[in-house]
């Protein structure tokens, strides 16, 4: 069953593109990612999702029923948590997630104390008094709180440490085991690949690709720059795989996207005297990849 | 119901403030008027009023009103306390609906299981609680303050005529400022159009006052529907204006409903 169906939903904000034509399904119990650079429209198609904006043409349903006719109804089910957190400022976090909770017909005192447990979160503070990683970690209380069917994250990972990134993704999981289905905006490749079963990828407004994790997976990007103990020709490196090739004195530099050991053995043929594997940036992904299969 | 008792929590501070403000007013008002009428000198007063031309009157909102009388004078207190009262109207209305988006809260509130409608109805109803309230305390002022300094005049049924007015211009106002902000498209500017509109209307009342050529444009502005001068000593709300004021408020509450349900979130 498909807890989320978008169809062909386009907005535009005047003559300004948010999204065009998008369309994608999330099925029950996934782990859906939703990822593209800044500005692509990921936010967009959350809100609209939310009834928050309307859309210009297309429509979603959610749990099978239209996500604005019923946006009230659909919304008892959902936890959301925003890119950027804003609550009211002069309220306790304690009576923000009541307030929170008395939206809902159930008692969620004792899933807010385990959740501020879990997270490390001091209830009795003031909201403006926090910092940004504080504020986040409301937000993430308040939006499974209610223990949601549907959850929706926008970049939630920005301004929460990397420990309280592993909590986060452990939550998360805990969460989908129990049977929620997980829609994950993100502009991070690494943490969509951890977490997400499926992906959407999204670019300028439209969606390019909805892929399985697993072949992403296969096809691993990884950007390698290469310090060579004498002047090597970079024609060593011209393969199949091998793309943005640059060359700056003894320094070799390219994006890989195939089996890695086919890579190395290439690399252990040359001397070498320092040698980077990182992960490039969806950025690069997208220009080198992507933008060529259009 | 969670969302009216945020909302008359969070406006409590400006209430009590408000409402000091109004004690304040009146208590002040009435007092001059016990320092004016001292005895002996009951015509000084309006001989001093007479000598003033017509635009200068008009400006202090004095008119036909005989200061020498309590309920001249607070006739003339009325007109500020009116001011206050649309002031405090249009601002928590333009407030109440804007202040979601402008504090970007609307991420957390139109998520909730709950229609715009709804949070719509909600707002409107503390508003009116606020308003009502505000309302009672300047009754209840002016009746102490009025029975103190008042020396045996009795204005009892001219207070509760004048508050009625005072309550009708109030919802208009509350109305000007829910509709701005449910159709203006920038949240930061619903309260400074509003209050804007309300101070282009108090110009005109004063405006039609000085010159009495521009009378007819009195159906523009809602300041000029209940004025003391009419409705006390039995004179009673003009039913024109009150068809006219309850058909405003109806057109802008409508308005206010339909445009916070259609436009999109400033998010």
């Amino acid at each position: 069953m498909n807890v989320i169906e978008i169809k062909n939903l386009t907005k535009f904000y005047g003559k300004a593109r948010g999204i065009k034509d998008v369309s994608f399904n999330v099925e029950e119990g996934e782990i859906f990612g939703f990822i593209g650079p800044n500005g692509a429209g990921k936010s967009t198609t959350i809100r609209t999702l939310l009834s928050l904006i309307y859309p210009t043409s297309g429509s979603a349903t959610i749990f099978g029923k239209d996500c604005i006719k019923f946006s009230p109804e659909i919304k008892k089910e959902i936890g959301y948590l925003p890119s950027e957190v804003f609550y009211y400022d002069n309220m306790k976090v304690m009576d923000l997630l009541n307030y929170s909770a008395s939206f809902y017909k159930k008692d969620c005192t004792q899933r807010i104390q385990e959740l501020a447990k879990r997270l490390n979160l001091d209830l009795t503070k003031k909201i403006d008094d926090l910092s940004l990683g504080n504020k986040k970690k409301v937000g993430i209380v308040q939006g499974l709180l209610h223990s949601p069917k549907l959850i929706i994250l926008d970049e939630p990972t920005s301004g929460l440490d990397p420990l309280m990134q592993q909590i986060f993704f452990d939550l998360l999981e805990e969460e989908n085991k129990k049977g929620a289905t997980i829609l994950f905006s993100s502009h991070i490749l690494s943490e969509v690949q951890r977490l997400c079963d499926r992906v959407a990828i999204i670019k300028d407004g439209q969606i390019i690709k909805v892929e399985k994790i697993s072949t992403l997976q296969e096809n691993t990007y990884k950007k390698f720059k290469i310090q060579c103990a004498s002047k090597v020709d970079k024609k060593h490196f011209d393969m199949v795989g091998v793309n943005d090739l640059e060359e700056n004195d003894n320094v070799i530099s390219f994006i890989f996207k195939g089996d890695i050991n086919t890579i190395m053995k290439k690399i252990a043929e040359i001397e070498i005297t320092n040698l980077w594997v990182v992960e490039p940036d969806l950025e690069e992904i997208f220009m080198h990849y992507y933008e060529k299969e259009e | 119901m969670n969302v009216f008792l945020r909302e008359m929590k969070a406006h409590r501070k400006s209430l009590i403030f408000w409402s000091i403000g109004i004690v304040f007013m009146i208590a002040g008002g009435m007092g001059k008027y016990v320092g004016m009428s001292m005895a002996g000198s009951e015509q000084t007063m309006n001989d001093l009023m007479n000598s003033m031309p017509r635009a200068m009157k008009a400006i202090f909102g004095v008119g036909t009103l005989d200061l020498s009388k309590v309920s001249g004078f607070y006739g003339v207190l009325f007109l500020y306390l009116v001011l206050m009262g649309a002031i405090h109207a249009c601002m928590m209305g333009a407030n109440i609906i804007s202040k979601e988006e402008r504090d970007k809260t609307s991420e957390f509130l139109l998520v909730k299981p709950i229609s715009r409608k709804t949070i719509i109805s909600s707002k409107l109803m503390a508003t009116l609680a606020n308003i009502i309230i505000f309302n009672l305390v300047t009754l209840a002022s002016s009746f102490i303050f009025v029975n103190q300094y008042g020396k045996g005049e009795k204005m009892t049924e001219d207070i509760v005529i004048l508050m009625m007015g005072l309550f009708l211009l109030q919802l208009i106002f509350m109305s000007i400022g829910t509709a701005i902000a449910a159709i203006s498209k920038k949240p930061t500017k619903a309260i400074g159009l509003s209050t804007g509109i309300l101070m282009i209307s108090f110009l005109l009342s004063i405006a039609i006052d000085m010159n009495s050529k521009i009378e007819p444009l009195k159906y523009f502005t809602p300041f000029k529907y209940f004025e003391a001068k009419n409705l006390m000593y039995g004179g009673g709300l003009e039913p024109v204006f009150v068809i006219l004021s309850v058909g405003i408020i109806t057109v802008l509450s409508i308005a206010t409903y339909y445009f916070y349900q259609q436009r999109d979130m400033n998010v």
